[in-house]
């Protein structure tokens, strides 16, 4: 039985290799997103954004004078079978370049495989930071591309003394409530004044959490809660805020992890004036954001699908491939993470993002405020472009680290003992 | 909330008028109004709210307002300010100070741009707001004016706070005037007398908002007036303490209400007809989808009737579960019967179709499921908020269950259940159609399991996984409480749900769940057959 | 009266069974060597690929030999079985975290990456003793093994059956899952432990390593076919099935059931937390994700879908449902459930006792005389 089983395997692998030997004349694009599980919520929009660039850039007359070929795959929310379809992708599928991930867990996950495998990884989900791989490209934002910008908005624009530091109880969170308790009592404001709280993912009950901040929020000094609650969780936690009447002007919720996306599941009316901090958003008004919501729009045939930060992330990381694997002459993953860092590509929001040595990007920070339509407007941005820095200068473990893929040929170099501690190239 | 107020805006800016007409200045408020058109940043919009505020004058509130509601806007052609409504043709025209509607049939909402505000503008209109409102003939305009002043403590409000107490004749808004007028005196330089005295006032009030002021104002004073300031906040944060209990117990009914809806279908599926049912959870989430289609459905054909949306779903989400539940009786689990264990690999696998139905029909996306008025808000019983959307589920709940329990014990149909799940055979032999009753049963389970998602829907995501977050506590619930016994359910959802609340501020969040499913655990090992065992012969069978 | 029941076609180590572990132990050796040895470009040649993938199916065949032992033969169901494979798998992982050494991105020779970024000062007690590889392997069978021993103690004591049982069994795997989601325990929390160096002293991502643990998985593998086999074929064996079938006659007459229960559940979670131990370094993540409700609900599926009670099913489900659930990932990345979930719902329908039993089955009657067809099983009272 079992033999019979490993022939069938065997069989059926060499018919999938068949299958795709005859297209060979194609550049194949991975596309490493959830279809299906807790994480399809967010993460299939990613794969139809995927799927809109490569149309694109086939229209123009694909890359090297070849077609793209998109090859998608569903790890189901699964983060071991994340790293199985990571190694099909690249060792059976013969990709040349993953577009994928949201979670850190699951990006920890295809770490290794694309490390032993050397391929690319470009990652559009903002995240905690504290890594820096010479096989990944993290095009999302880094903790100072995003809470840092915020936390000086409300400090500056609505003096906020207290702090409600609230997240979904993942390592995200983790790190940047810690990296902004750092930086807030850098800042002067006194341990006392700063809750942080943690709650499950796809916790539903906020009543008593809500409560809390309200009475947290009573001590006579304007507070603000920073939101790092992760997807799901947040359509309970806004239905709530806006019942139990906190308003935006009493208590602002800046949020990190909510976007268009997320908004599209509520009544945004009650929660007008709320916060979220971003490096992109649908409402920018930019000649290259017009065009790409216009596609987006005839792409997914519905005239109301938003667009997204973790979108212009896919946009950006995968034009950014196009002109390095253009700029090398060959899709060879060596060449490529050589020839990508310095490329420059137009975000959507009117601005050249860099590729950098540390392997993030250049980003500008917007803070927006939610709208009635479930929109957001900006009511502040940074002047330029924040570089992405992947070890935090908030945190004293990483403080002496830096990453640097081109003169160090090293992710964490300790500046400190001029060693290069553990990932190097 | 906005659609109530697009009506009062219009009331309201005719009353202005009116009153505006015998105004002087109202040509000075337009060419300030005016200036909005010519704003490039948030401080020049600042500057021409507070011109406007300078001037003082009434006239200038529903422009400000429509401001602070981001509905001023500006024609991009020539640069007049209006106040816009926007409607199913477009935006019609709302002239700011005379708050004519202006004659333009077509107007269309990309011609005009609006005049941005942010939070602290926001703020900054509602101080100029309060001071020009005081003395308006609309109540509540006077109210929100006043309740600004008391949460800003505005000092310089004082005098035309006393000048509007003189001519105030409402005895509500009169308390509310004096609130505030305490509140600014705190922070204004008046007498120590007059100042121990508006603290009486506030302790008095001995809520939050209250304490919120004493505490801000406690640490700038020094002397008898802190030791008094002092004293109140002990007062009030005892007061607030003993209601605090009472709160929690609330919330601890209100969540156990929702784990309630959450179980009570699977009460019947699995707790009386012993289906291990794991697609119980996609029932719910199918009653929520109903309620999706029903909205859009409504708010397209008869938007009149959008608020009412829910009660239509009602019906057709119990039609659209309860068939799906049916079918799958019919086809599926009447082969099972006496195979417990394996309906629930059968039901796990028609659960992972309807999830992967629903997302190939809807989408993996949240769908927006909208609260009616009557669910949305709050209000206040002593010190204790009690949200609408929360205390209208409780109710339902409680509804649901009579309903269930009267189907169940009171009714023929509930009858024959009880007979074929007591003794199928028996039954049979006394003329029961027992297929035809199991389906019903099933059916009927997963109606409830639908009307379920109908209210699920308003407090939680709409999306293909939403079944899936509450198999677990369901099935918890439904053990913890005794299978086959329906109040075990009721009281099995309502002790997990108060002890879980009651947990939560001490362990946190998840620590709280992970002690209650311990709990859970030893407590059946004491009564391993939940709260309300059935006895007898079932038992053992 | 003990009832032998069709759900038993293949008790005792008949030559089928012995067959089948002959086949296990070849692939043992013969896999490996085709990867390490032949050139990639023959045709005889296993990829790197195929052998991780199915090193992983070696590791889920072993979880549900170990869940089939107590569900096929002693009719308990557990729905929390991943709970002792993700334990097995955390001590792995815990050991394998230690064995980092200085090479994690901060280079603290001690803590874990996770841990100096969570702020720990020094290592907490629970990981003391990781370090070495025979801590490790104690562990793996001990911690399992004690959880189980005190659940099950507590449980089959106050008879706690059936529904009942399976259901608490759930809420055990989800409060541990909430538990390992939380950052304070000091395990990794949501991101688990990963980004593994070696085991051993031996690269864990070389092709040597990897075969080796494949071939270490099919052993275990065929052990724990073996020790099914043998324990079925005993007078424990006739035991269990007489608990299985009715407990409360077995009690009458003279038994103490719950003891037979209980060693056979220690020993089933025991062989759960040794396949979790060999799935982890073949995986390299470990995370609360496997103890989530769900996965261990698919464990019961592999079993129920391949044969519960027979031997070789579970492995056969196993491998079945998996290896389906690889290649329609690829294949049809957006509709695969729509394979899936009717999958399941025919296998329950059409072949009641999986695949093996009903294979079984279909060949006895061909063989035997009517006369002999086995009885339909009476209902089960640990239902």
């Amino acid at each position: 039985m079992l033999r019979r089983h490993f022939l069938a395997g065997a069989a059926s692998c060499s018919l999938l290799m068949s299958g795709w030997a005859h297209a060979a004349d194609t550049i194949k694009v991975g596309v490493l997103h959830s279809l299906s599980g807790t994480m399809a919520i967010s993460e299939t929009t990613l794969k139809d954004a995927m799927l809109m660039l490569i149309d694109e850039q086939n229209k123009k007359g694909g890359l090297l004078g070849k077609q793209l070929e998109a090859v998608i795959v569903d790890p189901a929310s699964d983060w071991p079978l994340f790293a199985e379809k990571a190694r099909e992708l690249i060792s059976a599928k013969k990709v040349d370049a993953v577009f994928g991930c949201w979670t850190s867990v699951s990006r920890k996950s295809v770490l290794p495989v694309f490390k032993e495998l050397n391929s690319v990884l470009f990652y559009p989900v903002q995240y905690e930071g504290e890594e820096s791989e010479r096989n990944v490209f993290y095009t999302g934002a880094a903790p100072n591309q995003q809470a840092i910008p915020a936390v000086d908005y409300l400090l500056e624009e609505e003096s906020v003394q207290r702090w409600v530091l609230a997240g979904t109880d993942y390592v995200y969170p983790r790190t940047t409530n810690k990296i902004l308790e750092a930086y807030l009592k850098s800042k002067g404001v006194a341990a006392e004044d700063i809750m942080i709280n943690y709650t499950p993912f796809g916790h539903s009950d906020w009543q008593t959490i809500v409560s809390d901040i309200k009475k947290f929020g009573s001590a006579g000094k304007k507070t603000a809660v920073v939101s790092t609650v992760n997807g799901d969780a947040n359509v309970p936690f806004y239905k709530e805020l806006g019942n139990q009447g906190v308003k935006a002007s009493d208590i602002p919720v800046v949020a990190f992890s909510v976007g268009e996306e997320e908004l599209a599941g509520f009544d945004t009316a009650p929660l007008v004036g709320h916060l979220a901090a971003w490096n992109y958003f649908q409402s920018v008004e930019a000649p290259e954001n017009a065009d790409f919501i216009k596609k987006w729009k005839t792409f997914t045939k519905d005239e109301k699908r938003v667009t997204n930060d973790p979108m212009e992330a896919h946009y950006i990381g995968f034009n950014m491939w196009v002109k390095a694997v253009e700029k090398a002459g060959t899709t060879d993953p060596d060449k490529v993470i050589d020839a990508i860092v310095g490329v420059e590509v137009p975000n959507l929001t009117g601005g050249m993002s860099k590729m950098l040595p540390n392997h993030h990007i250049t980003k500008p920070v917007l803070i927006g405020e939610i709208q009635a339509d479930g929109q957001f407007e900006v009511v502040s941005k940074t002047d330029g472009l924040v570089a992405g820095d992947a070890w935090s200068d908030f945190l004293p473990e990483s403080k002496p680290l830096k990453s640097d893929w081109v003169d160090l040929k090293c992710g964490n170099y300790n500046t400190d003992t001029k060693v290069c501690v553990g990932a190097e190239g | 909330m906005l659609r109530i107020s697009k009506p009062l805006i219009i009331l309201f800016a005719i009353v202005w008028s009116l009153a505006g007409s015998a105004f002087a200045q109202s040509a000075d408020v337009r060419s300030i109004i005016a200036e909005f058109a010519t704003t490039k940043s948030f401080k020049q919009v600042e500057a021409v709210v507070e011109k406007l505020g300078a001037t003082s004058d009434p006239v200038a509130a529903p422009a400000l307002r429509a401001l602070s509601d981001g509905k001023l806007k500006y024609r991009k052609s020539d640069g007049s300010v209006f106040i816009t409504v926007e409607g199913s043709a477009g935006l019609s025209l709302i002239d700011p100070v005379s708050g004519e509607k202006v004659d333009s049939s077509s107007a269309a909402s990309s011609d005009f741009k609006k005049v941005k505000v942010k939070n602290s503008l926001r703020r900054k209109i509602a101080a100029v707001l309060s001071g020009m409102t005081l003395q308006s003939k609309s109540a509540t305009r006077r109210l929100a004016g006043a309740k600004t002043i008391f949460e800003t403590s505005d000092a310089s409000a004082l005098e035309a706070l006393d000048a509007a107490l003189t001519n105030e004749e409402n005895a509500e808004v009169k308390e509310v005037f004096l609130d505030a007028r305490a509140s600014a005196i705190l922070a204004s330089d008046r007498t120590e007398r007059a100042k121990l005295d508006a603290v009486d006032r506030l302790a008095a009030r001995g809520d939050r908002a209250a304490l919120s002021l004493l505490s801000k104002f406690s640490a700038s004073t020094d002397g008898a007036l802190k030791e008094k300031i002092d004293g109140a906040m002990t007062s009030v944060a005892a007061g607030q303490a003993v209601w605090a209990n009472a709160q929690n117990i609330w919330y601890g009914v209100s969540l156990g209400s929702v784990l309630l809806l959450a179980a009570i279908g699977l009460a019947i599926t699995f707790g009386v007809m012993g289906v291990i049912n794991m697609a119980h959870g996609e029932m719910v989430m199918l009653g929520a989808y109903t309620t999706f289609v029903v909205q859009q459905f409504v708010a397209a054909f008869a938007p009149g009737l959008t608020t009412y949306a829910l009660l239509f779903a009602l019906p057709l989400a119990f039609l659209v579960s309860g068939a799906v539940g049916l079918v799958m009786e019919r086809g599926l689990i009447r082969h099972l019967y006496g195979r417990p264990l394996e309906t629930l690999l059968a039901t796990w696998g028609v659960s992972l179709i309807l999830q992967q139905t629903v997302r190939t029909i809807f989408g993996a996306t949240n769908r927006e499921v909208s609260n009616p008025s009557w669910m949305s808000g709050a209000f206040e019983v002593g010190q204790m908020s009690i949200t609408w959307n929360r205390l209208w589920i409780v109710l339902f709940a409680m509804a649901v269950f009579a309903t269930l329990y009267f189907i169940i014990n009171r009714t023929s149909l509930g009858l024959d259940m009880r007979a074929v799940t007591q003794n199928r055979r028996m039954a049979g032999a006394m003329g029961i159609r027992t297929s035809w009753v199991d389906a019903l049963t099933f059916g009927l389970g997963s109606g409830i399991a639908g009307i379920a998602g109908v209210a699920l829907s308003q407090i939680g995501n709409v999306s293909p996984n939403l079944g899936q977050s509450y198999i677990i506590d369901s099935f918890l619930v439904v053990v913890f409480g005794g299978v086959g016994n329906l109040w075990g359910t009721l009281v099995g959802a309502m002790s997990l749900g108060i002890l879980n609340k009651f947990m939560e501020p001490y362990a946190g969040a998840v620590l709280g769940k992970v002690i209650i499913l311990v709990l859970i655990i030893l407590f059946i090992q004491k009564r391993p057959r939940g709260l309300f065992a059935l006895k007898g012969r079932a038992v053992e069978t | 009266m003990i009832t032998k029941t069709g759900l038993s076609p293949s008790a005792g180590l008949g030559k089928a069974t012995r067959i089948f572990i002959g086949i296990i132990l070849v692939a043992a050796i013969v896999v490996p060597l085709l990867n390490i040895t032949l050139p990639a470009d023959n045709t005889f040649h296993i990829p790197d690929y195929l052998v991780a993938l199915l090193g992983k199916f070696l590791c889920y065949a072993m979880l549900a030999v170990s869940l089939n032992l107590v569900w096929g033969y002693c009719g308990i169901l557990s729905l929390g079985h991943g709970a002792f494979f993700a334990l097995g798998g955390y001590a792995m992982g815990m050991y394998l975290m230690r064995q980092i050494g200085t090479r994690g991105v901060y280079g603290n020779p001690v803590l874990p990456d996770f841990m100096v970024f969570l702020n720990y000062k020094e290592l907490p007690w629970f990981w003391y003793g990781f370090d070495q590889f025979w801590f490790m392997a104690l562990m793996v069978i001990l911690v399992p093994g004690i959880l189980a021993f005190v659940f099950g103690w507590l449980a089959f004591r106050s008879r706690v059956s059936g529904v009942y049982l399976s259901i608490i069994t759930q809420a055990m795997t989800y409060a541990l899952l909430l538990a390992f989601f939380r950052n304070d325990m000091g395990f990794g929390g949501n991101n688990g432990l990963t980004d593994f160096k070696d085991i051993l002293g031996f690269n864990i991502q070389t092709r040597e390593t990897r075969a080796t643990l494949f071939a270490l998985s099919a052993l275990f593998l065929a052990l724990y076919l073996f020790v099914t086999a043998y324990m079925a074929a005993s007078r424990f064996g006739k035991l269990l099935m007489a608990t299985r079938d009715s407990e409360a006659r077995t009690r009458f007459l003279g038994y103490r059931p719950e003891k037979v229960k209980l060693f056979v559940w220690t020993l089933s979670a025991i062989m759960g937390g040794i396949a979790g131990a060999l799935y982890v370094p073949q995986v390299g993540i470990i995370n609360p994700g496997e103890f989530a409700p769900a996965n261990s609900i698919e464990i019961v599926i592999w079993t129920a879908v391949g044969g519960r009670g027979t031997i070789i099913g579970p492995v056969i489900g196993a491998f079945f449902v998996n290896g389906g659930k690889s290649l329609f990932t690829g294949w049809f990345p957006e509709f695969w459930l729509f394979v899936l979930g009717p999958l399941f719902v025919f296998t329950t329908l059409y072949l009641p006792k999986g695949i093996v039993g009903t294979t079984t089955e279909f060949w006895q009657k061909l063989r035997a005389k009517p006369a002999e067809i086995l009885p339909e099983a009476p209902p089960q009272a640990a239902e």
